[in-house]
């Protein structure tokens, strides 16, 4: 990389600005803004400053429908609105994926349609932490704020997340350098353990790596648990890591003031999925008996944890919420975006603020080509190349304020910085559109049956 | 107007220390690994999915240098990598964080996908880490993301006629649309 001068040619600061990438919600940015345009952006990392400093060759400005032909072809908002919602109202199965990267405002409306229609409801959640999800429901959720991590944590662990590279501010500014109330000296009074079978960044920089092998988080933590509850291993060494190794951590964990797990997508990606994430929330229920742990999920998108805690306060349940009955039902493995489309279920398919197209397995993604997609988002993507209608929506946090929560639950408020392009429209302002007009197709709303039980035995008893 | 520049063409990688002409192994198995790296993810959410850079960022197989040496290919060589799930040819270049002898790295993207497995074992998530794979040297170029899409999921095309998909024209780096110019709608210089 080469040598770069810092920009001095703009027309003001926007201060105070929250990033819209990773799950930290860095609240510190400030915006360099030129003629409507961000040039710079300070304080954040590469990923959050590329994020900022959007490719406006790639930008969607105008809504744009898929002619016989199979090009997109531009159209005014209100014919590709249209089309939009003829599709979702004449669909049986309509699937409603995506929204951790827009408002929790928008969400608000996309569940109203999908409780309307009878879709499914589902975020990103469903291809990274749902897992993590289903096993805080068979485990328990032990959590504290980043703010306690900066202020107290002594040991900070990550365990199958490479922070350096999916959450680059994560440990400079909640967990391993920040100087804090009871941590003076910053990175000097903490120790970072990293484990992972890679030798990530992370791990170059943490004071200790432990390189389990493959797919063996779950013994190596089974392990861990035993040689914590006073138990003698059998075995030389586990998951290829020596026994004496295993000692020498499980004294360390113990005898920390304050520590933190932070796990990634290496735990729910491997064959032991939530089984995995079980085993490090029991795991941090066992040190809890000597010490004071707590653990954190490494969320991705800056609102993903938002679409959860979203859900889970309106509907009961925290992702892939199924409407098609009238009332919300929800079912590992059933009611799940990638079982959906493996299935070849959704007859509709409409994607807000992600994007399949990158993301999702190709024997996923090969559903999408059968079936009719719609897009809501600002940058044409590979989901683009499979999409029937564009819809371009604004971008959360620098055209446009709205309301996002941190990986450990923290509500934030994102403001807005510039205007946004003419031709766009706000991401609630398009699904209220498409709400209304589908509410106008399709008159009645998707309510089950009143409930009478054994229907049967009454008509009996009244004769 | 100056805008701070965050492209970067490549990922920056080591140098190989031994380059063999000739590789000993033709086929060569090991285990995949996929996820996000930094400069796929800077890549991505800039929206620069189209380009060349993507391409760079996210088609590339990261492998342990002793591997390459087996195969006998250089950085930003092409290999062809298999699973279970399907095939795509990709760029090799020395891991960043080798030794890893017999485990290559991916980072997400549409070429990944094309290899992982879309199981979940009724847990919502699919296997994205872990697959068994094999990895050949290979004389095919690797395709840009919207040929890619195109080729793998033929949605627009003839899915019949597997020549006219082969033979295609590239859809280039910029979006393929039937309507204004860019340029003409938004003021921009990058």
């Amino acid at each position: 990389m080469t040598y770069e001068p810092p920009v001095t040619d703009y027309d003001h600061i926007v201060e105070n600005c929250t990033c819209a990438f990773c799950g930290c919600n860095c609240d510190d940015l400030d915006f360099l803004v030129k003629d409507g345009h961000v040039v710079a952006v300070r304080h954040a990392c590469r990923l959050g400053a590329s994020k900022v400093m959007e490719d406006m060759d790639q930008r969607l400005l105008v809504p744009m429908v898929r002619n016989e032909e199979g090009v997109l072809e531009e159209v005014d908002w209100d014919t590709a609105l249209d089309t939009a919602a003829k599709y979702i109202a004449e669909s049986v199965r309509p699937v409603f994926y995506g929204w951790s990267e827009t408002s929790t405002e928008c969400m608000k409306e996309g569940v109203e349609l999908g409780e309307y229609i009878g879709a499914v409801l589902d975020n990103q959640a469903t291809i990274c932490h749902g897992p993590s999800l289903q096993a805080m429901q068979n485990a328990g959720y032990p959590i504290q704020t980043l703010g306690e991590v900066k202020n107290r944590a002594d040991v900070i662990a990550y365990s199958g997340s490479n922070a350096m590279n999916s959450h680059p501010r994560h440990l400079a500014r909640y967990a391993a350098f920040p100087r804090g109330y009871f941590r003076q000296r910053g990175r000097f009074d903490r120790t970072v353990i990293t484990m992972d079978p890679k030798f990530s960044d992370t791990a170059k920089m943490s004071d200790k790596w432990i390189g389990f092998e493959q797919n063996g988080d779950y013994g190596f933590y089974n392990a861990l648990r035993a040689v914590l509850k006073g138990k003698k291993l059998q075995s030389e060494s586990v998951s290829g890591i020596p026994a004496e190794d295993i000692y020498e951590l499980a004294a360390e964990m113990e005898a920390a003031e304050f520590g933190v797990l932070f796990f990634g997508l290496g735990l729910t990606h491997t064959l032991g999925k939530q089984r995995n994430i079980d085993i490090a929330i029991k795991l941090v229920q066992d040190l809890n008996t000597n010490s004071k742990w707590g653990l954190t999920p490494m969320r991705g998108h800056f609102n993903v944890n938002g679409f959860n805690i979203f859900m889970a306060y309106e509907t009961g349940w925290a992702f892939g919420v199924d409407f098609c009955r009238g009332y919300g039902r929800y079912m590992m493995g059933e009611t799940n975006t990638i079982d959906l489309l493996v299935r070849k279920e959704p007859d509709c398919f409409m994607v807000i603020a992600a994007d399949p197209g990158a993301h999702f397995p190709n024997g996923a993604n090969q559903h999408l080509a059968n079936i009719p997609v719609i897009q809501i988002d600002i940058h044409w993507g590979p989901s683009t190349e499979l999409a029937d209608v564009v819809l371009p929506g604004s971008f959360i946090s620098v055209e446009c304020g709205g309301t996002s929560y941190r990986m450990d639950g923290v509500p934030i408020w994102m403001k807005k910085a510039i205007d946004k392009p003419e031709t766009c429209r706000d991401d609630e302002w398009i699904v209220r559109e498409l709400k209304e007009r589908v509410m106008k197709l399709r008159e009645e709303p998707n309510v089950a049956d009143e409930y009478v039980p054994n229907e049967g035995l009454a008509c009996l008893l009244d004769k | 107007m100056h805008y701070a520049n965050t492209y970067l063409e490549r990922p920056v990688v080591g140098d190989l220390e031994n380059v063999a002409q000739e590789g000993t192994t033709k086929v060569l198995k090991c285990m995949l690994n996929t996820g996000s790296d930094i400069y796929q993810g800077a890549c991505k959410k800039r929206g620069s999915t189209l380009k060349e850079e993507y391409k760079n960022a996210s088609g590339t197989c990261y492998m342990d240098p002793r591997d390459m040496v087996k195969l006998g290919v250089k950085n930003w060589d092409t290999v062809l990598v298999k699973t279970d799930y399907g095939e795509v040819v990709l760029n090799a270049a020395k891991s960043r964080d080798a030794p890893h002898e017999g485990t290559i790295f991916v980072c997400k993207g549409p070429w990944a996908n094309t290899i992982v497995s879309h199981e979940t074992y009724c847990c919502s998530d699919p296997t994205y880490k872990g697959i068994h794979a094999t990895v050949e040297k290979t004389d095919r170029k690797v395709l840009l993301m919207a040929d890619l899409m195109r080729w793998v999921y033929k949605k627009y095309v003839d899915e019949e006629d597997d020549d006219v998909v082969e033979n295609m024209e590239s859809l280039g780096e910029r979006p393929v649309y039937n309507g204004r110019k860019w340029e003409e709608l938004i003021d921009h210089d990058i």
